[in-house]
């Protein structure tokens, strides 16, 4: 399973590329109107590996907790000023733009961190509670977060600084989880609101 | 508000009026609100270099913060790694820009809890470059 994700992974990656190319051509003429901007969905969404962990609540979460929903999922820690704020930023933004138009709920953003050390529930509840209701936010002993980031080749790595303290060296990619708990899209970044309100509706058949 | 080009000088103490041929000029500066449990807070803004020689920026501080590093993130494909930098240089005629996700200010551990206006410094070793003022972003 793990080998069957990576192909579809690596195709995705392929089709990104392409995609990339076919809108560099399209910027300016009349783009076909379903064509996701920047996302890249998977040729058949991929079951997520099973986990266990503790969510902002204290509650232990499961892969079924994100069913029922699509879901944006992110890897990220609190202690980053910069690159996580801002990426958490742009998709609570884009959450609140699609909520005009959206049929049911937008994804909600699910924040995973990989700095488990630092990010306990209780600061996670805060932090993720910045970026609007209804958000999600895991952490647990740094196993369980590996059971679920290595299939997904999803990267973290801590990274000591001379000043005593350290860093998360990590992936930028958001996953779009849909409501059977498959991955089944992924947006490699940069990340931009605008990108997210035009590929949403379209990736999770709102149009 | 933030918008308006501050006016940084070298001649802190007499009557320079807002004019963008400083020898430094900042634009754009924003301090980002400290997120709730998360003890830092991130600057960003442009500088313009209009003298002849580059200019190297090589610590900053601010009375509002504990402490002040000079940072960089970068996304190599498709891994954000953020590193503290030695110096903010700014090659003569040329503006420096700090935005998310590139070299930006790390303002870490806030002096007290409600956060308003920030004052940053800049310095060049033990030389005063220029300070500046903003309101926290309300973002
Ligand atoms: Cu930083």
């Amino acid at each position: 399973m793990n080998r069957t994700l990576l192909i579809a992974i690596l195709i995705a990656a392929l089709a990104a590329g392409t995609l990339l190319a076919l809108n560099g051509d399209r910027s300016g003429g009349t783009a076909m109107a379903a064509a996701p901007r920047v996302a890249t969905v998977l040729p058949e969404p991929q079951t997520l590996p099973e986990f266990s962990l503790t969510d902002h609540t204290g509650a232990e979460r499961d892969r079924s907790f994100l069913e029922g929903q699509w879901n944006l999922v992110f890897f990220g820690f609190t202690h980053c000023p910069d690159i996580c704020p801002t990426t958490l930023a742009t998709l609570s933004s884009a959450r609140k733009e699609l909520a005009e138009s959206y049929a049911g709920t937008p994804p909600r953003i699910v924040l995973v961190s990989v700095d488990p050390e630092r990010d306990t529930p209780e600061k996670l509840a805060e932090y993720i509670n910045y970026f609007g209701e209804g958000n999600l936010a895991l952490t647990g002993p740094e196993a369980s977060i590996r059971e679920l980031t290595e299939p997904l080749f999803v990267y973290f790595n801590r990274v000591p600084l001379e000043n005593g303290s350290y860093t998360v060296d990590h992936s930028s990619v958001v996953l779009l989880v849909d409501p059977e708990g498959r991955f089944h899209a992924l947006f490699s970044g940069p990340h931009n609101a605008a990108d997210y309100v035009h590929d949403l509706p379209i990736v999770t058949s709102q149009t | 508000m933030r918008s308006l080009p501050l006016l940084l000088s070298l001649c802190l103490l007499s009557a320079c009026g807002p004019a963008d041929d400083s020898p430094l000029v900042v634009y754009g500066l924003e301090v980002t609100p400290p997120r709730p449990g998360m003890n830092m807070s991130a600057g960003y803004f442009e500088i313009h270099n209009n003298t002849g020689d580059a200019v190297r920026i090589t610590r900053a501080e601010s009375p509002q913060f504990e402490a002040v590093e000079l940072h960089e993130t970068t996304t190599v494909d498709g891994v954000s790694r953020m590193r503290p930098v030695d110096a903010l240089v700014i090659a003569p005629g040329t503006t420096l820009k700090l935005e998310r996700g590139g070299k930006h200010l790390m303002l870490m551990r806030p002096v007290e809890a409600s956060l308003e206006t920030v004052e940053l410094r800049l310095y060049s070793g033990d030389t005063l470059l220029l300070s500046v003022n903003t309101q926290v972003a309300s973002d």
